[in-house]
């Protein structure tokens, strides 16, 4: 069938007076995207940045002012959304309350015509999937928030879709059930092999289940890529920003040099002169040395060592954080727990692999 | 977010707008034309204001509008009191109550009166209040009076007790209608927080339950004015000869004389059609302002 | 304790307005069975079936104009729904220009009395042929009835929000479907106290009949007028108990159907 290519997709919203040449009050601008088959697709962006908006035009529930959204050589921007071959799983359950479970899961074979005996079968299988075999009779009003989820996603892959868009799919439930229901989706998106697209504002979400990921802020795709890529070397400093960088330091390229206010350092590659912009440091980079291994000489020209003095420390399940104050840059680590937790006002040692920093033009 | 397939909203309202503006302000607008003179059936009309000139040198028609006009302000003032009275009480009883039914079966009870058609009830106060009436029958066996005579007039007479009783016992149910949901948006929690700050009953009624539901009142009261205005059935079961009221007098004049007096008659509807629909603009905007205040946090 | 007591009185307060209330009603059903009650009695000397025997007789029409009555109120039902239907659904969930003016329309036949509009239309109805007929009647009913019908279901669509529909159009319903399967059964509630509060207008309708039907359609309100204006109070009463009960009846199926419908624990949420 091939890949969904969004080609230029814009939608202006209009403000609620219906005026929409004065500030309207939301707005697309023209995305561009495409989605390989098989894929499983995660747009991330904080609430209000319009992805959901930007979902709901390529599953045909809102038309976009223009652009085209095709599916392999098909062109589906004017086709209806009951007549394309996409699913969608709401934040909301939105289980039809006056039909039970096995009625529900059918509901889109029903609305294709295929008959009682074929669909209730194939419903019974989907809910086996879905690890509610014996709920068929019950009426959705007897299941909990995230049987009723899992009941939505059978209802949404019954269909077979040939793109399942998931829309915040998890965020109404509990987090013990999100990690559960996060399991299921990654273990149905391989059992049937669909393509997925989905949109949340929770990045570990993202990151725990996406191949690729589209980072989305104010109406305007940042950043696509994996999520390591995406991660590690951010293009827009929003996309730092949204995905949790925690040393973004602003200052001036030069001479292969980073300055910053109170922090300098060499970069291992080479920039135009005099481009401001962000130098974003990984906390997990930094390399803290031992009192013993201090008198080493450091042989790799690549590794540059500062010290600063501790401010901050919690402990966190395995994990160190804490922040450094180097010469009035704070500067935030993690580290696995090595045997000795770091004190507060305590002289540290960091030690840092240039070739692993990231800068950001501005 | 809409779906793009809804399509046009007017396309959707159309039928029911068309349908009204044909036969429910076409109606009206033919009724204007008529008053003026005009009309497509008869060839040889032509515009004038006559009709208008003549309503507003007939005594009938001013003695007819002051009748109405008072009429319908003691209906209303009654019904809006009475309403009123009857969900303050219905509120306190729930405020008190230690089950939380909101909508107590006395509530329910004091609906029945919007049901009864309007005929029935003008027939009720008809055997109720005429001078060979159960009232005059009870009056007798206290010993209140001797003679049928003795008892007052109150059905078919020039102050029209009759219609002004008749209205007040149909009209304050739906004054109540309208204002005792309002008053249960008053949590109950509230008037305990009031209790602890020294405030009794009446100061929280006051202060708190009152301010409430005074867009709401207001916005029924002038609903209630303009029904009790304008409305036939009552006033044509109930009233007298002369003065009559206005609908009343318009209807007289519709179905017993020439074209002329049907000028009239239909004159006389507007102006009625004008004054009900500047109250009900009133109602609504009142009714809007509850809303928006309702909106500011409330729930 | 004491607040018990006084809440005693208060409830004691609200029966006496109860009873204030009632009170009327007692007079209209014991005249229907009195049979020459003289004044000052309190209650007559005999008790007699005459008024409803006539009431019920073959030649006094009872039937037939029950039988108008609800045939005129169930018909002008129908059409309110179905033009109320799609009005119904843009009004109660989407935002356009001129709703606020739409919606002034629509209700319009509240605030100001449909005689008015029926006395103006009247020659154009003769001219029509529409007078002295049932459809004209019909028609003349469905202005007054109509924002009763517009309302209820407005209620009823401001509860299902449109991403049931979007889901339902995900799973491949179109338009039809989604009106069959998602939005029926959900506004199906509105539907019945639309209904019944149409039914419940178009049955207390007098003036317009009869402007309208001018003395051929027959319908309860029309046969029972003569004898509560200046004719016999017996056989008035019995109409007036016929045509009072026929209208709660219907408001009382109403409350049955929604009641059962509840029931079956049916909602929208979210």
């Amino acid at each position: 069938m091939g890949e969904l290519v969004i080609h230029r997709v814009e939608k202006k919203y209009l403000n609620h007076n219906g005026n929409p040449s004065k500030n309207p009050s939301f707005q697309l601008y023209p995305m561009n995207l495409s989605i390989q088959e098989g894929e499983f697709f995660g747009i991330i962006g904080p609430s209000g940045c319009g992805k959901t908006t930007f979902l709901k035009c390529i599953a045909g529930l809102i038309l976009p002012d223009s652009g085209n959204v095709l599916l392999g050589k098909k062109n589906l921007t004017y086709v209806p959304p009951e007549k394309r071959p996409f699913s969608m799983v709401f934040q909301q359950p939105l289980l039809f309350p006056h039909l039970k479970v096995i009625d529900n899961v059918s509901f889109g074979l029903k609305m294709q015509g295929i008959n009682k005996k074929v669909r209730f079968d194939k419903a019974k299988d989907m809910l086996q999937a879905v690890g509610l075999s014996g709920y068929e009779l019950r009426h959705p009003y007897e299941l909990s928030g995230g049987q009723q989820q899992r009941v939505s996603l059978a209802r949404a892959i019954i269909m077979n879709p040939k793109v399942l868009f998931l829309d915040e799919p998890f965020s109404a439930l509990d987090p013990d059930l999100r990690q559960e229901m996060r399991e299921l989706v990654k273990q149905l998106h391989q059992t049937f092999k669909v393509t997925v697209l989905m949109v949340t504002h929770d990045r570990e979400e993202a990151f725990q289940l996406a191949d690729r990921l589209a980072i989305m802020h104010e109406g305007k795709l940042l950043q696509v890529g994996t999520p390591k890529n995406c991660y590690e070397k951010p293009d827009h400093i929003k996309v730092a920003q949204f995905l949790g960088s925690k040393n973004m330091i602003e200052g001036v390229v030069s001479k292969n040099k980073f300055i910053g206010k109170y922090f300098e350092v060499s970069l291992g590659y080479n920039l135009m002169n005099k481009t401001k912009g962000w130098l974003i440091i990984r906390p997990e980079l930094f390399k803290r040395m031992c009192p013993n291994d201090l008198n080493q000489t450091v042989n790799n020209v690549h590794i540059q060592s500062f010290t600063g003095r501790i401010k901050e420390v919690s402990y966190r399940s395995g994990f160190v954080h804490y922040k450094v104050d180097i010469k009035g840059q704070s500067l935030y680590v993690i580290e696995t727990n090595q045997s000795d937790l770091p004190l507060v006002n305590d002289q540290v040692t960091l030690q840092l692999n240039i070739k692993k920093l990231h800068f950001i033009p501005q | 977010m809409n779906m793009w397939q809804k399509g046009n909203p007017y396309l959707y309202v159309l039928p029911a707008v068309f349908f009204m503006i044909i036969f429910f302000f076409g109606g009206i607008l033919q009724g204007v034309l008529q008053s003026l003179g005009v009309s497509i059936f008869h060839d040889d009309a032509q515009f004038t204001f006559k009709a208008y000139q003549e309503l507003a040198q007939s005594i009938d028609f001013w003695q007819s509008l002051s009748l109405t006009f008072k009429i319908a302000f003691l209906s209303t003032l009654l019904s809006a009191l009475l309403g009123m009275i009857i969900a303050f009480i219905l509120f306190i009883i729930s405020l008190k109550a230690y089950n939380t039914n909101r909508f107590p079966f006395l509530y329910r009870i004091f609906q029945y009166p919007l049901v009864i058609p309007h005929l029935a009830a003008g027939y009720l106060f008809l055997l109720l209040l005429m001078q060979s009436g159960w009232l005059s029958r009870i009056s007798f066996q206290l010993g209140w009076i001797e003679e049928i005579y003795q008892f007052p007039i109150l059905v078919n007479d020039t102050f029209g007790w009759g219609i002004i009783l008749t209205y007040t016992w149909k009209e304050a149910p739906f004054i109540t209608l309208m204002v005792y949901p309002v008053l249960l948006r008053v949590h109950k929690s509230w008037y305990e927080v009031a209790r602890l700050y020294g405030s009794n009953m009446i100061k929280f009624l006051k202060n708190v339950a009152f301010p409430l539901v005074l867009p709401a009142w207001l916005s029924s009261i002038f609903i209630v004015f303009a029904f009790t205005f304008s409305a036939f059935e009552i006033p044509y079961l109930l009233g007298v000869t002369y003065p009559q009221l206005l609908p009343v007098y318009s209807f007289e004049l519709f179905m017993h004389g020439g074209w002329e007096e049907r000028s009239q008659s239909l004159a006389l509807n507007i102006i009625l059609a004008f004054i009900t629909g500047i109250l009900g603009i009133i109602s609504y905007l009142l009714s809007k302002r509850w809303l928006s205040s309702e909106r500011r946090g409330w729930e | 304790m004491g607040i018990r007591l006084k809440n005693v009185g208060w409830k004691f307060l609200m029966i006496l307005f109860l009873i204030l209330f009632s009170f009327p009603i007692i007079p209209l059903i014991i005249t229907s069975f009195s049979a020459g009650w003289r004044w000052p009695e309190i209650l007559p000397d005999q008790f007699s079936l005459r008024a409803w025997n006539y009431v019920f007789s073959p030649y006094a029409g009872t039937w037939e104009a029950i039988g108008n009555s609800i045939f005129i109120a169930i018909t002008v039902t129908f059409v309110n729904i179905l033009l109320c239907l799609p009005a119904a659904n843009v009004i109660a969930r989407m935002n356009f220009k001129g709703k606020i003016l739409i919606e002034g329309i629509l209700y319009a036949p509240l605030i100001i009395p449909p005689f008015i509009t029926v006395m103006g239309i009247h020659l154009t109805f003769i001219y029509l042929g529409f007078t002295e007929s049932l459809i004209g009647v019909m028609i003349a009913h469905i202005a007054p009835t109509l924002p009763y019908m517009l309302r209820a279901l407005i209620i009823s669509y401001q509860t299902i929000g449109l991403q049931w529909e979007e889901q339902a159009s995900m799973l491949g319903a179109g338009k039809f479907n989604r009106l069959r399967f998602i939005l029926l059964p959900h506004i199906l509630p509105g539907i019945v106290a639309g209904s019944s509060l149409t039914i419940l207008v178009s049955l207390s309708q007098y003036l317009i009949t009869f402007l309208i039907g001018g003395g051929h359609v027959v319908t309860l309100p029309i046969i029972l007028f003569p004898f509560i204006s200046g004719g016999d109070i017996g056989i008035g009463s019995a109409y007036m108990i016929i045509f009072s009960g026929l209208a709660l009846l219907s408001l009382w199926t109403m409350n049955t159907l929604l009641k059962r419908y509840y029931k079956a624990r049916i909602t929208f949420i979210g």
